[in-house]
C-alpha cells in the first residue's frame, strides 16, 4: 500500500512535473511575448507622440477644448494622453495575445472580443476629436456672424449650437462603440426635440420682432418705403 | 504661363477673332446690369477719343449674372456688322464677355482678364468697376496714357471722395501698407487701375490663384507685389467716386478681402516688412483736393454700441487672440462712456498687429480671426469719425499721417511677437 | 477688230500708261507711240486688254499734257497722227482696245481758242471761256490744287477781266453754257471716234457748269450735258465706252451712271485710300463700310477700280481723322504729301512688301469692278518725291538693266525725266527683263493673277456678298453670277491668322483653289476654318459634284 502511494505519488508528481514542463515554455512564451509587446508598446508610444506633436495635435485639441478641459482636471496633455492610451492598448493586446498562447480555451473568446473591439473604439475616438473640431468651429462662426449680424444674444445662440453638437457626436461615438448607445441616443433626440419646440415657440411668439430686424436689415430699401420724415443713414464704406 | 483651362473654349475662339491687340479694357461683373452700360460706354468713347488708332477690345469676366449683364457689355460693341452705326470709329471694336467658373469671384474676374490679356499680347490693360457710374472718357486716357506712353508699370487711381468714405482703406490698408511695405499709394486696392502687358504677365505667373487671394483682394496683392518688386507706380488722379446708393456695405466681406490679404501678405513678404522697406515711389498725376466736403449721415452711436456689444460677446475669442495688456485695454475702452471713447491711434496699430500674429499662428480658424476684427475697426471708425468730423483735408491728411507714425512705433511689437517672443 | 462687244469693259483689265513714259523709239529723250506700239506685244503678255492712255494732244506740258492746245493731232514729241493710227491698229489687232483723254472742262491758255477770246471782249470766242469783272461770283467753291492756287479766278490782264479756272490758272474753263462749245467738242470726241478710239476718259466732268448759290460741282445741266453726249455716241459709235473722272462720294458718283444713260463707266475714289487704310488698320471695316454704302448702278454700268494713278493718291473722300492717320502711316515725310494726297507709287507705300503688293492686287481683281493697273506697277516701280508736283510717279519705264534702263537711246541727260537710281527701286534692280526671267519675279505672278481674272468672268460681272466673319482682320466676300459662286478670303493682317467662314448657304460645295486648282474640303454644317498667312489670299471656286 505505502508503495502504491508512493508509486502513485511519484506518478502523480511525475504527471505534475510533465505537464508542468509542458506548460512552462508556453509560460516562457507569453512572457516574452508580453516583454516584446512591452517593448513595441513603448516604441508605438514613443512614435505617435512625435507624430502628433508634429501634426500639433495639441494645439488642434485646443481648438476642440478638450486641451483646457484635461487641463482643468490637473490631467496630461492631449499628445500625451493619446500616447500613452496607444502604449496600454498595445501592451495589453500583446499580453492578451500571450494569453492565448497559454491552454485556456475560453480565455480565446473574449481575446478575440477584445480585438474586434479596438478598431470600433479608434472610429469612435475619431468621431469624437473631429466632431468636438466641428462643434468649436461652427460655435464659433455663429459667435461671430451673430455679433456681426447685431443679432442679440449670440452667445446663447453659439453655445447652443455648440451643446447640442456634442450631444451629437457623443451619441454617435456611443453608438459606434456600442455602450449604452440606445439611451444615449434617446437622450440626444430628446433634447434636440425640445430645443427645437423651444425655438419654434420662441420665434413664433417672442422672435417676430427679431425676424422683422433681420428681414429689415436685408430687403428694407426695395421693400418697405420709409417714412419720409425719418432721415435715412448712410451706410458705412468701408473701400 | 498662362492657365488656359480657366478660358472656356467659346471664349479662347472668341480670343482668336480678336486678335492681339494694344489695349485690353477689363470689366469684372455679376448683376450689374443697371450700371454697367453706362461705364462700358464712357470706356468706348474714351477709346475712340484718345485712343482711336489703338487696337482695343472691351472684355467682361461675368460671375454668373442672370440679369442681362453680358448683353449690356457685348452691345458695345463696333464693327461693320452693324447696319446702322452712330460711331464713327477708324477701327472695329470688339466687346466680348465670358463667363467664368466658381463665381461670383473678383479674384477668378481678374484672373480671366490676366489670361485673356498675355494671350492677345496687349500692351496694357485697364480693370474697371461696373459700378464706375461716374466713370468718364477722360479716365481711360488718365489710366491708359501713362503706361502706353509714359512706359509706367502699374497706374492706380486717385479719386476725389466724399470725406468719409474708405474708412477700412484709410485706417487700416493704407498704415500697414504704407509702413510694412513702404508703399504710399493712397487707393492700395483699387477698383480701377491699369497695368502694363508685362507686368500682367508676371503676376499671372504668380501661385496666388489656387489660394484665397487669388479669389478676394487680388487687386490689393497685385498693388503691394508690384511695390515690392520696385515696378514702376504712378497714381492718376481720375475724377469723383460715388458710391452707389443702394450698395450694401458687407463689413465682413471687405474685411476679409483687406485685412485677409494683408495679413497673408506678412507670410509671403516676411524679409520685407522686417527690415526697413525702401519708399515706393508712386508719383500723382494731375493731383486734385481728393476729399470732397458734405455731411456725413453715419451713425456713429450704432458703431459705438456695436463696438461695445463686440467686445463683451467675443471676450473668449479676444482672449485667445490678444496679448493680456491688449485684452484689458480693450475691455476698458469699452467701458467708456460714449463722449469720452477714443479708440486710440496706438491700440489701434497693436491691435491689428496682434490679429497678425493669431492669423499667422492661425490661433483659430483665419477666418475667424478677420471676422473678429470687425467688432474692434467699428470701434476705431467712431474715433475717426469723430476726430475728423470738422476737420479739413490737410487736417485728415495729417491725422492719417498721425495713424501711420502708430504703425510704425508699434511695429517692433510686432516683430518680437513674430519672431516668437511675447 | 471684230464687232465691238456690247459690255467689253465689263471684262476689261486696263492699263493706264503715258506715250512719253513708256518708250523712245526716236531717242530724243521722250517715249513716242512708235515705241509704244513696238510695246504692244510685252502688254499682250501681260494680259490686258485694254489701254488708258494719258493725254497726248500738243501741249505746253504744264499740267502734264491736261493742259491742252490742240484737240485734233498728237504732240509732236510723241509722233504724229500717222503714228498714232499704226499704234490703234496694231492695238486692235492684238486685241487691245484704247482708251484716250478728253479733257473737257477746260483747255490750255495756248490753246488758239483761249488766244482768241482773251484778245478782246468782243471777240467771237469771247463767249467760249467764263469771264467775270469781279472774282467773287461763284463764292464758296472749293479749291482743288489747293497748294498752287490761291483762288478759282485769274485774272487776264490783256482783257482785264477775271476767267474761271478750277484747276491751275494757265487752264480756263471752258464755258458749257454755250452751244458753240458742246458742238465744238463733240465734233472733236467724233474725230478720234471715226479714227478707231474705244473709249473716252472724260476728264474733271463734275465742273463743267457753274451756278451761282451753289459748289459748282455735279450740277443737273453737267449730267445733262453728259446725257447728250452719250446718246450721240449710242447713236453713232454703238459699243464705244464713256468713263467718268469724279472725285465725287458714292451717292453723288452714281448720278453720272443716270438710268444707264450718262456715261459706262466711273472711277470709285473713295474705295481706294480705305483699301490702304484698311491694309494699315489690319481691320477690313474702312472697306466694308464705304462698299456698303456703294449705291446700285445700273445692269449695264460698271466701277472703275485702281490702286494708283498718275495723280497723287488722293483724301479728298476721307475724314480729317482717317486722313491724319493715312499721311502719319503712308506719308511720314511732308515731301510726300500734295494737294490732300500723298504722291508716291504703290510698292513704296506698301514698303516693298511682296506679301502686300499681292494681296492689294488681289483685291483689286476681285472686289467688284473693272481694274487698272497703272504702269510700272506690274513690275515692283519705284517714285522719286524731289521731282516736284507729281513728276515723281511718272518716271519712265523700266526695261533692262542697261542704258537707260532700256527706255531710250538718248544720253540720260536729255530723258524727259531721270531714272530711278537707287539700289531698291533703280532701274537695275526693278526691270521687265529681269523679271521676265523668273516664274516667282511680281510680273509673273501679275500676269497669272490677270489670266485667272480674265478667266472668270464672274469677277468683273458678278454682285457682291459680303461675309462679316468675327475676325476682323479677315476681308471675305463671295462674287456671283448666275450659277457660278466665287469665294475671296483676304487676310488684311501681317500676322497669320484663323478665321471661320459661316458656309452654309453653299453646304455641300466643293472648295477649289483658283490658282492651283487644288480641292479643299467640303462645306459642312459647322463653320468653315481657314488659316492664313500674314497678307495671303485665296480665291475659291465653289464646285457641287
Amino acid at each position: 500500500m505505502w508503495q502504491n502511494f508512493i508509486g502513485e505519488l511519484a506518478r502523480t508528481m511525475n504527471e505534475i512535473v510533465q505537464s508542468f514542463a509542458r506548460f512552462l515554455p508556453r509560460v516562457l512564451e507569453m512572457l516574452l511575448l508580453v516583454l516584446v509587446g512591452w517593448i513595441i508598446a513603448f516604441v508605438l508610444r514613443a512614435a505617435v507622440r512625435s507624430v502628433l506633436r508634429i501634426a500639433r495635435f495639441d494645439k488642434w485639441s485646443e481648438h476642440t477644448g478638450a486641451a483646457q478641459v484635461l487641463r482643468r482636471s490637473a490631467l496630461p496633455s492631449p499628445t500625451e494622453m493619446l500616447s500613452r492610451f496607444v502604449f496600454w492598448v498595445a501592451w495589453v493586446g500583446f499580453i492578451l495575445v500571450g494569453i492565448s498562447v497559454l491552454p485556456v480555451p475560453w480565455l480565446g473568446p473574449h481575446i478575440s472580443n477584445f480585438f474586434g473591439f479596438i478598431p470600433r473604439l479608434v472610429v469612435a475616438f475619431f468621431i469624437l476629436f473631429f466632431g468636438l473640431l466641428a462643434a468649436s468651429f461652427f460655435s464659433r462662426a455663429a459667435l461671430l456672424g451673430g455679433v456681426n449680424a447685431d443679432l442679440p444674444s449670440p452667445r446663447l445662440i453659439s453655445q447652443t449650437l455648440r451643446a447640442m453638437m456634442i450631444l451629437f457626436v457623443i451619441s454617435m461615438a456611443f453608438e459606434v462603440v456600442g455602450i449604452g448607445s440606445r439611451t444615449v441616443l434617446i437622450a440626444f433626440a430628446l433634447a434636440f426635440g425640445a430645443l427645437m419646440l423651444g425655438l419654434a415657440l420662441a420665434f413664433g411668439l417672442g422672435g417676430k420682432d427679431l425676424a422683422r430686424k433681420y428681414l429689415e436689415k436685408r430687403f428694407a430699401r426695395e421693400s418697405f418705403p420709409e417714412e419720409p420724415s425719418k432721415e435715412r443713414e448712410d451706410e458705412l464704406s468701408p473701400l | 504661363m498662362p492657365d488656359e483651362s480657366i478660358l472656356s473654349d467659346g471664349f479662347v475662339r472668341e480670343l482668336m477673332n480678336v486678335g492681339d491687340v494694344d489695349i485690353v479694357v477689363g470689366v469684372p461683373t455679376y448683376n450689374d446690369a443697371r450700371s454697367v452700360g453706362q461705364v462700358v460706354q464712357a470706356v468706348r468713347a474714351g477709346l475712340l477719343k484718345y485712343f482711336p488708332r489703338e487696337r482695343s477690345v472691351i472684355i467682361n469676366a461675368d460671375g454668373g449674372s442672370r440679369d442681362g449683364t453680358q448683353d449690356m457689355v457685348r452691345a458695345a460693341a463696333i464693327s461693320d456688322l452693324s447696319v446702322v452705326s452712330d460711331v464713327h470709329a477708324l477701327r472695329t471694336l470688339h466687346s466680348i464677355s465670358t463667363q467664368y467658373e466658381g463665381g461670383p469671384a473678383n479674384g477668378i474676374a481678374i484672373h480671366t482678364i490676366l489670361a485673356a490679356t498675355d494671350l492677345l499680347q496687349a500692351r496694357t490693360c485697364a480693370i474697371v468697376s461696373p459700378e464706375s457710374t461716374t466713370l468718364e472718357p477722360e479716365w481711360m486716357e488718365r489710366l491708359l496714357r501713362p503706361v502706353l506712353r509714359d512706359g509706367n508699370d502699374l497706374v492706380l487711381p486717385i479719386y476725389r471722395r466724399p470725406k468719409f468714405d474708405g474708412l477700412l482703406i484709410r485706417n487700416l490698408v493704407f498704415p500697414m501698407a504704407n509702413v510694412l511695405y513702404g508703399c504710399p499709394v493712397r487707393e492700395p486696392y483699387p477698383s480701377d487701375f491699369a497695368f502694363s502687358g508685362e507686368l500682367g504677365s508676371q503676376f499671372l505667373g504668380q501661385d496666388i490663384w489656387n489660394q484665397e487671394q487669388g479669389r478676394r483682394g487680388t487687386e490689393l496683392w497685385m498693388t503691394l507685389w508690384a511695390a515690392i518688386g520696385k515696378h514702376k507706380l504712378v497714381q492718376s488722379f481720375l475724377g469723383t467716386k460715388t458710391r452707389r446708393e443702394d450698395a450694401p456695405s458687407d463689413l465682413v466681406a471687405a474685411m476679409r478681402e483687406t485685412a485677409g490679404t494683408l495679413f497673408t501678405s506678412l507670410d509671403a513678404y516676411v524679409s520685407v516688412w522686417h527690415s526697413t522697406p525702401e519708399a515706393v515711389q508712386a508719383p500723382c498725376i494731375g493731383c486734385e483736393p481728393a476729399i470732397s466736403d458734405g455731411p456725413s449721415r453715419l451713425n456713429r452711436k450704432r458703431l459705438y454700441d456695436m463696438f461695445r456689444f463686440g467686445v463683451k460677446e467675443l471676450d473668449p475669442v479676444f482672449l485667445s487672440i490678444l496679448t493680456p495688456p491688449t485684452h484689458d485695454q480693450l475691455k476698458q475702452l469699452a467701458g467708456v462712456p460714449e463722449e469720452k471713447f477714443t479708440y486710440s491711434a496706438e491700440l489701434w496699430a497693436r491691435t491689428v498687429y496682434e490679429f497678425a500674429i493669431a492669423f499667422h499662428k492661425a490661433i483659430i480658424g483665419r477666418d475667424h480671426i478677420v471676422q473678429a476684427l470687425v467688432p474692434l475697426f467699428r470701434g476705431r471708425a467712431h474715433t475717426f469719425l469723430t476726430q475728423n468730423r470738422d476737420a479739413s483735408a490737410e487736417e485728415m491728411h495729417s491725422n492719417l499721417e498721425f495713424l501711420c507714425k502708430a504703425f510704425e512705433l508699434e511695429k517692433p511689437h510686432l516683430l518680437d511677437l513674430w519672431d516668437g517672443g511675447k | 477688230m471684230a464687232a465691238q462687244d456690247g459690255l467689253w469693259y465689263k471684262d476689261a483689265v486696263i492699263y493706264q500708261v503715258h506715250v512719253r513714259a513708256f518708250y523712245d523709239s526716236s531717242g530724243d529723250g521722250n517715249g513716242d507711240f512708235r515705241g509704244l506700239a513696238q510695246k504692244l506685244d510685252y502688254l499682250q503678255e501681260l494680259g490686258v486688254n485694254a489701254i488708258w492712255l494719258m493725254p497726248f494732244f500738243p501741249s505746253p506740258l504744264r499740267d502734264d499734257g491736261y493742259d491742252i492746245s490742240d484737240y485734233r493731232t498728237v504732240n509732236p514729241t510723241y509722233g504724229t497722227l500717222d503714228d498714232f493710227k499704226a499704234f490703234l491698229a496694231a492695238a486692235h489687232q492684238r486685241g487691245i482696245r484704247v482708251i484716250i483723254e478728253m479733257v473737257l472742262n477746260h483747255t490750255s491758255d495756248q490753246h488758239p481758242w483761249f488766244q482768241e477770246s482773251r484778245s478782246s471782249r468782243s471777240n467771237p470766242r469771247r463767249d467760249w471761256y467764263v469771264w467775270s469783272d469781279t472774282d467773287t461770283r461763284y463764292k464758296g467753291t472749293r479749291l482743288i490744287f489747293l497748294d498752287t492756287e490761291l483762288s478759282n479766278w485769274a485774272w487776264d490782264p490783256v482783257s482785264k477781266q477775271y476767267y474761271w479756272h478750277r484747276f491751275f490758272s494757265h487752264q480756263p474753263d471752258l464755258n458749257y453754257d454755250n452751244p458753240q462749245v458742246r458742238e465744238e467738242m463733240w465734233d472733236i470726241m467724233k474725230f478720234w471716234l471715226q479714227m478707231g478710239v474705244d473709249a473716252f476718259r472724260l476728264d474733271a466732268v463734275p465742273y463743267l457748269v457753274e451756278r451761282e448759290g451753289t459748289n459748282c460741282e455735279n450740277l443737273p445741266e453737267t449730267h445733262q450735258i453728259i446725257k447728250d453726249l452719250r446718246a450721240r455716241i449710242d447713236r453713232e459709235f454703238p459699243g464705244r465706252m464713256l468713263l467718268a473722272e469724279a472725285n465725287q462720294w458714292p451717292t453723288d458718283l452714281r448720278a453720272y451712271f443716270g438710268t444707264g444713260d450718262e456715261f459706262h463707266m466711273a472711277f470709285h475714289f473713295p474705295l481706294m485710300p480705305r483699301m490702304f487704310m484698311g491694309l494699315k488698320l489690319e481691320d477690313r471695316k474702312p472697306i466694308t463700310e464705304i462698299l456698303k454704302q456703294t449705291p446700285e448702278i445700273p445692269e449695264n454700268c460698271q466701277w472703275c477700280l485702281f490702286l494708283r494713278n498718275h495723280d497723287e493718291l488722293t483724301l479728298e473722300m476721307v475724314t480729317d481723322m482717317e486722313r491724319d492717320y493715312m499721311y502719319d502711316e503712308y506719308a511720314k515725310e511732308k515731301s510726300m504729301r500734295i494737294n490732300l494726297g500723298i504722291r508716291r507709287r504703290l510698292a513704296p507705300l506698301l514698303d516693298n512688301d511682296r506679301r502686300r503688293i499681292e494681296l492689294m492686287n488681289g483685291l483689286l481683281m476681285s472686289l467688284p469692278g473693272t481694274p487698272i493697273i497703272y504702269y510700272g506697277d506690274e513690275i515692283g516701280m519705284g517714285d522719286n518725291v524731289n521731282l516736284g508736283d507729281r513728276h515723281g510717279v511718272r518716271t519712265p519705264m523700266q526695261w533692262e538693266g542697261g542704258w537707260n534702263g532700256g527706255f531710250s537711246p538718248a544720253d540720260p541727260e536729255t530723258l524727259y525725266s531721270p531714272l530711278m537710281l537707287n539700289p531698291v527701286y533703280g532701274f537695275q534692280a526693278i526691270n521687265v527683263q529681269s523679271q521676265k526671267r523668273f516664274d516667282h519675279s511680281l510680273l509673273s505672278w501679275m500676269k497669272r493673277l490677270i489670266r485667272v481674272r480674265k478667266a472668270t468672268p464672274v469677277l468683273g460681272r458678278g454682285s457682291i456678298q459680303f461675309l462679316y466673319p468675327a475676325n476682323h482682320r479677315v476681308l471675305a466676300y463671295f462674287r456671283k453670277l448666275g450659277n457660278e459662286t466665287i469665294l475671296a478670303v483676304n487676310n488684311l493682317s501681317s500676322k497669320a491668322q484663323a478665321v471661320e467662314l459661316d458656309l452654309k448657304e453653299y453646304r455641300g460645295n466643293i472648295l477649289v483653289e483658283m490658282f492651283g486648282r487644288n480641292i479643299f474640303p467640303r462645306i459642312g454644317d459647322l463653320p468653315y476654318l481657314l488659316t492664313l498667312g500674314p497678307y495671303q489670299f485665296f480665291w475659291f471656286k465653289l464646285r457641287k459634284i
